[in-house]
């Protein structure tokens, strides 16, 4: 159980090539953070430079307030489990977890007692005999798992454990490593692709791209007061729905002028917009801020396009001026493609961005 | 209906014909050799018999001994007349030298094995019933004896060509798995053009570079020793190494070596308990293709050596050199063969999966 802590980390590949560009971080004791972004951001180089797979470029890191950037993976007190795995394919299942413990001059019996223990708890406990060649691919996950965890690590690290396996069996571990978890409380560090994964682990999400990050929060966060658009279209499934409007003050009466609609604000609530008159931003509304109205309540009227029912809910798609808009309504609605169908913002719920930087336009009293 | 029957009549046809001449070519490539195994267990006798030549070697020959008044006749069974024919002296009696004469013709030209004191009683047998027949078994392995036996410094030549094959195996595997252990893991500048040109030693024909060879192992002082010649055969294995073992560490997931250094070795660690391991029987493959290289050489060390030839030296100095003996220069190929033979199959799936990228 740890801290961690990164400093002005950054990786350079060849000249021009960075895999990291300036990485900032402090996990805190018992946490668990998720990396997450596109592939090619770099959260994988910067698990590799935490684990000590890939040499540091620029900056440190400190594991405990202890400077652990040059010493080498063996001494750091962390453990991984690979995408691939990575178990020994010439072990059997307890070789392979006993391993580390071996080369740490354990008595004997006590890795028995440590490596029979782990098994159990990630419910591999009958398959110590076996090769890894026999076993399904989610045991052999297992076993990855169990491996790391019977050194009982100050920090442990998970480079997208989970994606290698079928839909339903990446659910069902997705909930067993959070129980892990909270039973070790081991810090950890996560890296993933996929949204839904981070949003549902991770006590608190660092989002990249590029190299940088663009937004560390907890889920929370990161899915009402998405830093930038980036965010706010990576997060959520369906994504963000992003309308580019042009906005107007005057009369005490705040009007975002879409080519196909009017979205008339009260400037309570919204003073921050003031300074954008008469220039243009962009409104997000996640899917589920898209309400079906009545025609006489209606911001717009549109037709639908597509309907994708999903069985918890539906997903209705619209064809606003060549934009795709998506959007969540209840399984009970009658919604039919060709349908004309009224929409509404909650707008409490909007985000609204710098149409040039793409940053976020802060207001004060954001849903908490 | 008809229509069904002729389909079938064309397809059997067309099947029947491919089988005809695949089997046809086989035969070409496969009969050479088999008459190369099936001579080298023939006696003299059925060596140079008469056309039609026996297909396989017999595993017994069938003796007839008779009598007149010049003395006793040796005849044995010919397949290719259907008949007994004379064998060995015309004409002998029943007195020591001519019976231990007899045994040794009977040994030497028939691989048979027979005792002096057996002819005798045989041969009363004559005096009492005018003839008698026997049979005896065929010494398979008297040719690969003999041919050790009368060629000079055969065994000595094994031992030598071991050595080298030894020697090749260990400098070539050695520095060839190093080096492909460099190919398979790490981004350099030039790495693609630098394992092709690792190729180029092996443009050279033995015979261009002999003079320049001989000098330098002279210098050395390895001329006509086995160590120069393994040197000599290693500069050749070492690029096919680094080729095959750079195939068998790219099969190993570097994430596993990784792996490894997290939990607890240093990379040296990690190469010892994790890749040696796995990578064992893809090396041993490689160090048979060593062997096979090292052990069927002929050209370099004909040149290479001159007290201390290698087995390959001996039997194509026994084949330039021979008189007729046919099946004993047969049996001598088949010895250098076999080693060669047996190690290819072990190794064919590995050279599969070299060429072809082919998952075994």
């Amino acid at each position: 159980m740890a801290t961690l802590e990164l400093v002005d980390l950054a990786k350079r590949f060849s000249k021009k090539v960075w895999g990291v560009k300036k990485m900032d971080l402090e996990v805190n004791e018992k946490e668990f953070i998720v990396l997450l972004g596109p592939s090619g951001c770099g959260k994988t180089t910067t698990m590799r430079m935490i684990a000590g797979l890939e040499e540091v470029t620029r900056g440190t890191i400190l594991l405990d307030g202890n400077d652990i950037t040059d010493i080498p993976s063996r001494n750091r007190g962390i453990s991984m489990v690979f995408q691939n795995y990575a178990i020994w394919p010439h072990m059997s299942v307890y070789e392979n977890i006993a391993f580390s413990l071996k080369l740490k001059k354990m008595p004997a019996a006590e890795i028995k007692q440590r490596v029979q223990e782990t098994a159990d708890m990630v419910k591999i406990g009958e398959l110590l005999k076996r090769l890894p060649g026999q076993l399904s691919g989610g045991q052999q996950q297992r076993v990855a798992l169990a491996r790391a965890l019977a050194v009982r690590p100050r920090l442990f690290l998970m480079d997208e454990p989970l994606s290698n396996l079928d839909a339903k069996l990446r659910v069902i571990m997705r909930t067993e490593l959070k129980a892990i978890h909270q039973k070790t409380e081991a810090t950890s560090i996560f890296v993933t692709h996929d949204q839904s994964e981070a949003m549902s682990m991770a006590d608190r999400i660092v989002i990249m791209k590029d190299g940088v990050i663009v937004q560390i929060g907890t889920p929370d966060d990161v899915y009402f007061r998405s830093a930038n658009m980036f965010v706010a279209g990576f997060i959520g499934t369906p994504p963000s729905n992003f309308f580019t409007v042009k906005c107007i003050y005057n009369n005490d009466k705040i009007a975002l002028e879409h080519s196909q609609f009017t979205l008339d604000l009260d400037p309570k609530g919204f003073e921050e917009l003031k300074e954008y008159n008469g220039k243009e931003i962009v409104i997000g509304a996640r899917p589920e801020d898209l309400l079906v109205v009545p025609d006489s309540e209606a911001v717009f009227t549109e037709e639908i396009l597509v309907v994708e029912p999903q069985g918890s809910h539906q997903v209705v798609a619209l064809n606003l001026s060549e934009t795709i808009v998506k959007m969540i309504v209840s399984a009970e609605a009658k919604v039919k493609p060709g349908d004309n169908i009224g929409l509404n913002f909650n707008r409490k719920r909007l985000h609204f961005f710098n149409k040039e930087t793409e940053d976020r336009i802060h207001l004060k009293n954001e849903v908490e | 209906m008809a229509n069904v029957l002729k389909r079938q009549i064309r397809r059997s046809a067309k099947k029947t014909s491919l089988y005809i001449i695949l089997v046809g070519i086989a035969c070409i490539i496969i009969f050479p050799v088999f008459f190369l195994f099936s001579f080298s267990f023939m006696s003299d006798y059925e060596t140079y018999s008469e056309w039609p030549k026996p297909l396989v070697p017999s595993f017994k020959a069938h003796f007839m001994i008779d009598k007149d008044v010049e003395g006793y006749h040796l005849f044995i069974f010919n397949k290719s007349e259907d008949d007994f024919m004379p064998f060995g002296p015309l004409v002998f009696t029943n007195n020591e030298k001519d019976v231990d004469n007899l045994r040794k013709f009977i040994k030497l030209q028939s691989n048979c094995k027979i005792s002096s004191q057996q002819i005798v009683e045989y041969l009363e047998v004559v005096d009492s019933d005018s003839r008698v027949e026997f049979t005896i078994r065929k010494d398979l392995l008297a040719n690969y004896i003999l041919f050790f036996q009368v060629v000079n410094g055969a065994p000595k030549a094994v031992l030598n060509s071991l050595m080298v094959a030894g020697a090749t195996i260990l400098i070539s595997l050695t520095i060839g798995g190093m080096g492909g252990y460099a190919f398979a893991r790490y981004f350099f500048k030039g790495k693609n053009i630098l394992k092709l040109s690792v190729l180029f030693v092996r443009m050279f024909p033995a015979v261009s570079l002999a003079i320049p060879m001989v000098i330098i192992l002279a210098k050395m002082g390895l001329y006509d020793q086995p160590l120069g010649l393994s040197l000599v055969y290693s500069v050749g294995q070492i690029s096919m190494s680094i080729w095959i073992t750079a195939s068998v560490f790219m099969s190993i997931p570097v994430s596993l070596e990784e792996a490894a250094m997290i939990f607890g070795t240093t990379k040296v660690g990690a190469f010892w308990h994790i890749t040696l391991p796995l990578a064992l029987p893809g090396l041993a493959a490689c160090a048979m293709y060593s062997f096979i290289g090292s052990w069927n050489e002929v050209i370099a060390a004909v040149v290479l050596t001159q007290f201390n030839p290698t087995f390959p030296v001996i039997v194509y100095k026994a084949l330039v050199g021979s008189q007729g003996q046919i099946n004993l220069i047969t049996a001598g190929s088949v010895a250098q063969a076999v080693p060669a033979i047996i190690f290819t199959l072990i190794i064919r799936k590995y050279i599969i999966q070299m060429w072809g990228g082919v998952k075994v």
